[in-house]
C-alpha cells in the first residue's frame, strides 16, 4: 500500500502532464508559427510591436536590448519599494547588492532569492516586479528557441522578436496561468491585495506575552498569492510569494494544489520538445529526444524518492563503529587513522521517509518528487527544504542542474540538449569517420566552436566560483552545516545560478535584508555580486551561440539522406545522445559530486556539533 | 536601435498592463466573489466569535489540554516562514530530535514496556560513567565543543555561573590562558569546556540547571544549582545514554512529532502522532470536566478519526489531522480549559 502510495504520485503526474503536452505542443506551434487570425485589437497590438522580419542577429539584437530595458525597470521598481503603494507594513529598500542579484535572478529566469518574499517585499513588488519577470522571462526562453527551430527549417529570417514575445506572454502563458489561478484560490491560496492580518489564537498566550502583558498575536502575511504561483510555476520560474516558497500552506495548500504546482511546471517544458519536432516537421525525432529526456527524468525522480522516502533520515538511525584512514594531504603514503565509535538509533518511526523538512499534506513522495522535478525543468520551486534531503537523496538535483537538458527550462533546456546532440553527432562522425550531419547539414569548425563555448560556460561558471568561494572566508563562512555538505551548499548555489534554476541549500548565510538592516550575513555581498554575474553570464551566452550555430547550420544546403546517414529518428541515435549527456556530465561533476553529496553519505553520521 | 528600444518599451508597456494589472484583477474578483473564504487566508473563528487563526497556518499549542502541532523552525511566525535548514548529517539535528525524545520516550520490550524512560536516564547519569569512563558532563562537553557553548549562551543567567565559577576558580582561566597563548581574555563561552571538566569532577552525577526558588520576598525567581533530575537531564543526555544502550527495545514516537515542516508552519500531523498525543489530551480534558477518563477518550478518539483525512483520498500517502480544526473542536466540546 505505502510503495504503491510512493510511486503512484510521480508516475500520475507524469502521465498526466504527457497527455497534456501532446494538445499544447500543438497548440504553442500554432501560435508561435502564427498562424492564428487574431481579433481587431490583438492585431492592432501586434502592428505596435512588429518591427518587420529579423535575421538572426537583429533578433538577438533586440532580445538583448529588451533585457536591458528589463533590468533597468526592474532595479528601478524595488529600489523604489518604499515609496510604492500597497506597501502598508513600510518595507524599506533592499539592499543594492541584493537588489542587483534579485533583478539579475528574475530576469533571466532564475529566481534564486537572496531575500525572503513575505518579510521583504511589498505587494506592489510582488506584482510589478515579480509577476512581470516571471511572464517574461519564460517567453524569452521560449522565443529564442523558436527563432533557432526557425533558423534550422532554413530561413535567413528567423521571426520578430517582439511579436514572439507577445505571443507566448499573451497567448500561451496569460490563459494557462488564469485557469490554474482559479483552481489555486479555491485550494486556499490568498488573492487579496491586503498585505497581512493579525489574528489571535485558541490557546491565549501561546505566542508568548508583549511587554505590555498582552497576548501576542499571530501575524498572518497574504496577497496576491494565486496570481503569482501559476506564472512561477508555468514559467519555471520558481521565485516563491514566501520564503519558503511552494512548501508554505499559503502557497500551496492541499494535494490538489501541490499536483497541478508540479504539473504545472512540467508541462511547458514537455510540450517544447514536441513542439520543436512539430515545427520542425520531424516528429519522430523529437519523440527520440523526448524520451531520453523522460528516461533522465524517471531516473532523477526515482532516485531522489529511493533516497528520500524509502529510507529514513540517517543521522536518527543507528550507526556501527568504524575504523577510517584518512590520507594525508601533504606526504604521500601518510594516513591518520579515526575511529568512529558505534551510534545508538534514536527511536523514531520513520516508516514515511525522511521528514525534517517536509509537509504532510502533498503525500509521502511529495518533497522528494518535487524536489527532483524542479531541478529538471529549471524551476527552481520548492515544497520541502532541499538543505536537509539524505545525503544522496540531494545529488539528485544537483545532476539535474548540472546536465541541464532533462527538459529544462523555457526553450533553454531544449536549447542546451542540441548542444549535447551536436556533441553526439560530432562523436559518432569520428568514430565512423564521417563528416557529421544534423538535419542534414554538415557540421564544420564553426558550429563545433560555438556549441562547445556553449556547453562549457555551464562547467566553468559553476565550478570555478565554488572553488573560489570554498577556499575563502567568503564561502567558508556562509556554510550553515558542517562537513562536505557545507562544500555541497556552496556547489549548489552555484550550480543553481548557472542553471538559472533558483533552488537553494537554504543553511548557506547569503541574506543580507534591508539596506539598514545592522546585523547582515557577513559574506551576504560577495555572494550576490557572485551569482548574479553567474546567472547573466550562464544565460545569455547558452542563447546566443547556439543561435549563431543554428543560423550557420540552417543556411547550409540539406543533403538528402543516404546509406551513411546518420538518422535521428532511431533507437541507436537516443543511444548516442543519453551516451553523450551521461558521460559529457559524468567527466565535467564527478569530481564535486565526490566531495560533496557522496562524502557526506560515506563519510561520519552524525557530524560536527 | 531606436527601434528596438522603442518596441521594448511598447512590450514593456503591455506586458506590465496585461501582466500586472489586467491578469491579477480578473483573479482578484473571481478569488473575492467565488471564493471568498480562501481568497481571503482561510480565516477561522474561535467560540467567542473572533478569528484564532487560518486552518492552513499552524499556530502553537502548549496545553495538555491541546494536540500539538509539529515543532517549527519559523517559531510559528507566519510574517517569515522557515525551515530548520540542517542537513541529515549534521549533529545538530539529531541532538534536537535527542532532546525532544528524552522526556517521552517509553519502553517497547523487556519487563518496563510501556513506561517512560526518563527515571533511567537520570538513574544513569548519577553514575556518572559514559563508555566505561567517569564523568558524563565532562565528556559531553568534550564531544561536543558547540553544544556545551551553545549553552553558556542560551541565557543570560548561564554566563553569569560560568563566570561566577572561574571567578571562583582562577586557575581554570589560567589553565585556558596558557593553552591558547596569545589570545585575549577569554570570554564565558570560551571557557565552556574547561567549565564543564571541572564542575563534572567537582559535582559527579550532577548538571547545571534552573530551580525555581522562592524569594523571601513571596517572589520566585529561577537560580543555576547542580541538580540530579529534571527534564534538561533527560533531554541533553538521552543521546548518549542511547549510545550506553543501543540495544535496549524502545517505542518509536512518531516522525513528524519531532521534526520541523518546510514552512514551520506545516498545520498538520499524522494520524499516528494524533494517537500518540491523544492519551494526554483525554487524561486532562477528564481531569478539566470531572468525568470518566474512559468515556473522554473514546469521545476523543472518534473526534480525531472522523476529522482525519488523506492527501488525495489516500492514492498519494496517510492520514492527516488539522491541528487547529481539531482543538477547535475540542474548545467547542468541552468548553475553555481552566486558566
Amino acid at each position: 500500500m505505502r510503495s504503491l502510495q510512493v510511486w503512484l504520485l510521480p508516475a500520475s503526474i507524469t502521465l498526466f502532464t504527457i497527455l497534456v503536452a501532446f494538445p499544447l505542443s500543438r497548440y504553442m506551434a500554432w501560435i508561435m508559427d502564427g498562424r492564428y487570425r487574431a481579433p481587431r485589437l490583438l492585431r492592432w497590438i501586434e502592428a505596435r510591436l512588429d518591427s518587420g522580419a529579423q535575421d538572426w542577429k537583429q533578433y538577438a539584437v533586440s532580445l538583448l536590448v529588451f533585457n536591458t530595458l528589463l533590468f533597468v525597470y526592474g532595479y528601478a521598481v524595488l529600489a523604489l519599494q518604499p515609496w510604492m503603494p500597497l506597501n502598508p507594513q513600510h518595507k524599506g529598500m533592499l539592499a543594492p547588492s541584493t537588489i542587483f542579484n534579485s533583478v539579475a535572478s528574475f530576469m533571466t529566469n532564475t529566481n534564486l532569492q537572496h531575500y525572503s518574499g513575505e518579510v521583504h517585499l511589498s505587494n506592489f513588488s510582488q506584482v510589478f516586479f515579480v509577476i512581470l519577470n516571471q511572464f517574461v522571462s519564460a517567453s524569452v526562453g521560449l522565443c529564442a528557441l523558436t527563432a533557432i527551430i526557425r533558423a534550422f527549417r532554413g530561413a535567413s529570417r528567423v521571426g520578430n522578436y517582439f511579436v514572439d514575445m507577445w505571443r507566448a506572454v499573451a497567448y500561451l502563458f496569460l490563459p494557462a496561468a488564469l485557469l490554474l489561478g482559479v483552481l489555486f484560490v479555491s485550494q486556499g491560496a490568498p488573492m487579496t491585495f491586503a498585505s497581512s492580518y493579525q489574528v489571535g489564537t485558541l490557546e491565549p498566550n501561546a505566542m508568548g506575552t508583549a511587554d505590555n502583558g498582552q497576548a501576542k498575536a499571530q501575524t498572518l502575511v497574504v496577497g496576491p498569492v494565486a496570481a503569482e504561483v501559476p506564472i512561477m510555476m508555468l514559467g519555471t520560474n520558481g521565485g516563491g510569494f514566501y520564503g519558503m516558497n511552494e512548501a508554505h500552506p499559503y502557497a500551496n495548500p492541499t494535494a490538489v494544489s501541490n499536483f497541478f504546482v508540479t504539473f504545472a511546471m512540467m508541462v511547458f517544458p514537455f510540450a517544447l520538445v514536441l513542439m520543436y519536432g512539430r515545427m520542425l516537421g520531424r516528429r519522430r525525432h523529437s519523440w527520440v529526444i523526448f524520451l531520453v529526456m523522460l528516461l533522465l527524468f524517471v531516473g532523477t525522480i526515482g532516485w531522489a524518492v529511493w533516497f528520500d522516502t524509502l529510507r529514513g533520515n540517517p543521522g536518527l538511525t543507528a550507526h556501527q563503529e568504524r575504523a577510517l584512514k584518512i590520507a594525508s594531504a601533504g606526504r604521500a603514503g601518510a594516513a591518520t587513522a579515526v575511529r568512529l565509535p558505534a551510534t545508538g538509533g534514536l527511536p523514531v518511526d520513520q516508516h514515511l521517509g525522511n521528514l525534517e523538512g517536509k509537509e504532510l499534506r502533498f503525500g509521502t513522495s511529495a518533497g522528494a518528487t518535487f524536489g527532483a522535478v524542479t531541478v529538471d525543468v529549471t524551476c527552481g520551486a520548492i515544497n520541502c527544504e532541499q538543505d536537509s534531503l539524505n545525503p544522496l537523496a540531494g545529488l539528485s538535483p544537483m545532476v539535474g542542474m548540472w546536465l541541464n537538458c532533462i527538459f529544462g527550462g523555457k526553450g533553454v533546456g531544449m536549447i542546451n540538449l542540441l548542444l549535447f546532440l551536436v556533441i553526439g553527432v560530432f562523436l559518432a562522425g569520428q568514430m565512423v569517420g564521417r563528416t557529421p550531419e544534423y538535419l542534414g547539414r554538415k557540421i564544420g569548425a564553426r558550429e563545433m566552436k560555438l556549441a562547445v563555448v556553449a556547453l562549457l560556460v555551464h562547467p566553468l561558471l559553476i565550478l570555478g566560483p565554488s572553488g573560489l568561494f570554498a577556499a575563502t572566508a567568503w564561502g567558508q563562512k556562509a556554510e550553515g552545516n558542517p562537513g562536505a555538505h557545507g562544500f555541497s551548499e556552496i556547489v549548489y548555489q552555484f550550480s543553481s545560478a548557472s542553471a538559472n534554476n533558483g533552488s537553494a541549500f537554504d543553511g548557506l548565510g547569503v541574506t543580507y535584508g534591508f539596506n539598514d538592516n545592522p546585523n547582515p550575513s557577513p559574506e551576504a555581498v560577495p555572494w550576490d555580486l557572485a551569482t548574479g554575474l553567474v546567472m547573466l553570464f550562464s544565460r545569455y551566452l547558452p542563447i546566443l551561440a547556439p543561435m549563431a550555430l543554428a543560423a550557420s547550420l540552417g543556411l547550409k544546403k540539406a543533403a538528402p539522406s543516404g546509406l551513411g546517414t546518420l538518422r535521428d529518428d532511431t533507437f541507436t541515435f537516443g543511444c548516442l545522445l543519453f551516451g553523450t549527456i551521461v558521460i559529457v556530465g559524468a567527466l565535467l561533476f564527478m569530481p564535486v559530486a565526490a566531495l560533496g553529496p557522496l562524502a557526506e553519505h560515506l563519510g561520519p553520521i552524525p557530524f560536527g556539533g | 536601435m531606436a527601434g528596438n528600444i522603442a518596441k521594448s518599451l511598447w512590450l514593456l508597456f503591455l506586458s506590465v498592463v496585461v501582466c500586472c494589472l489586467v491578469y491579477p484583477l480578473i483573479l482578484w474578483v473571481i478569488g473575492q466573489t467565488g471564493f471568498p473564504f480562501e481568497a481571503n487566508g482561510s480565516l477561522v473563528n474561535g467560540p467567542d466569535g473572533k478569528p484564532v487563526g487560518s486552518l492552513l497556518i499552524a499556530e502553537p499549542f502548549t496545553r495538555d489540554e491541546y494536540f500539538w502541532p509539529r515543532p517549527s523552525a519559523a517559531s510559528y511566525d507566519a510574517s517569515a516562514s522557515a525551515s530548520s535548514t540542517l542537513a541529515a548529517s549534521n549533529y545538530l539535528l539529531r541532538n534536537r530530535i535527542a532532546q525532544a525524545l528524552g522526556p517521552i520516550v517509553r519502553y517497547a520490550g523487556g519487563p518496563k514496556a510501556g513506561q517512560p524512560v526518563a527515571p533511567d536516564i537520570e538513574a544513569w547519569f548519577q553514575r556518572d560513567r559514559y563508555h566505561g569512563a567517569p564523568h558524563i558532563v565532562a565528556q559531553w562537553a568534550d564531544l561536543h565543543n558547540e553544544l556545551a557553548q551553545a549553552w553558556v549562551g542560551a541565557d543570560p543567567s548561564h554566563a553569569a555561573y560560568v563566570a561566577g565559577w572561574v571567578k571562583a576558580h582562577p586557575e581554570l582561566a589560567a589553565k585556558w590562558a596558557q593553552d591558547n597563548p596569545g589570545s585575549a581574555a577569554p570570554a564565558p563561552a570560551d571557557l565552556s569546556v574547561v567549565f564543564f571538566a571541572d564542575f563534572s569532577s567537582r559535582y559527579p552525577g550532577r548538571f547545571p540547571s534552573g530551580v525555581a526558588k522562592q524569594l523571601p520576598s513571596g517572589k520566585t525567581e529561577t537560580i543555576i544549582e547542580p541538580v540530579a533530575t529534571g527534564v534538561d537531564i533527560q533531554a541533553t543526555f538521552f543521546d548518549m545514554w542511547r549510545n550506553d544502550h543501543p540495544q535496549v527495545d524502545l517505542a518509536g514516537v512518531p516522525a513528524d512529532m519531532v521534526t520541523t515542516s518546510g514552512s514551520g508552519l506545516d498545520p498538520h500531523i499524522t494520524l499516528d502522532n494524533a494517537e500518540y498525543q491523544l492519551d494526554r489530551v483525554a487524561k486532562k480534558w477528564a481531569a478539566d470536566t470531572r468525568r470518566d477518563p474512559g468515556q473522554v477518550r473514546k469521545e476523543i478518539q472518534q473526534l480525531v478519526t472522523r476529522s482525519a483525512f488523506a492527501p488525495m483520498g489516500g492514492l498519494f500517502g496517510e492520514k492527516i489531522v488539522n491541528v487547529l480544526q481539531l482543538n477547535l473542536e475540542l474548545s467547542r466540546r468541552y468548553g475553555r480549559p481552566p486558566a
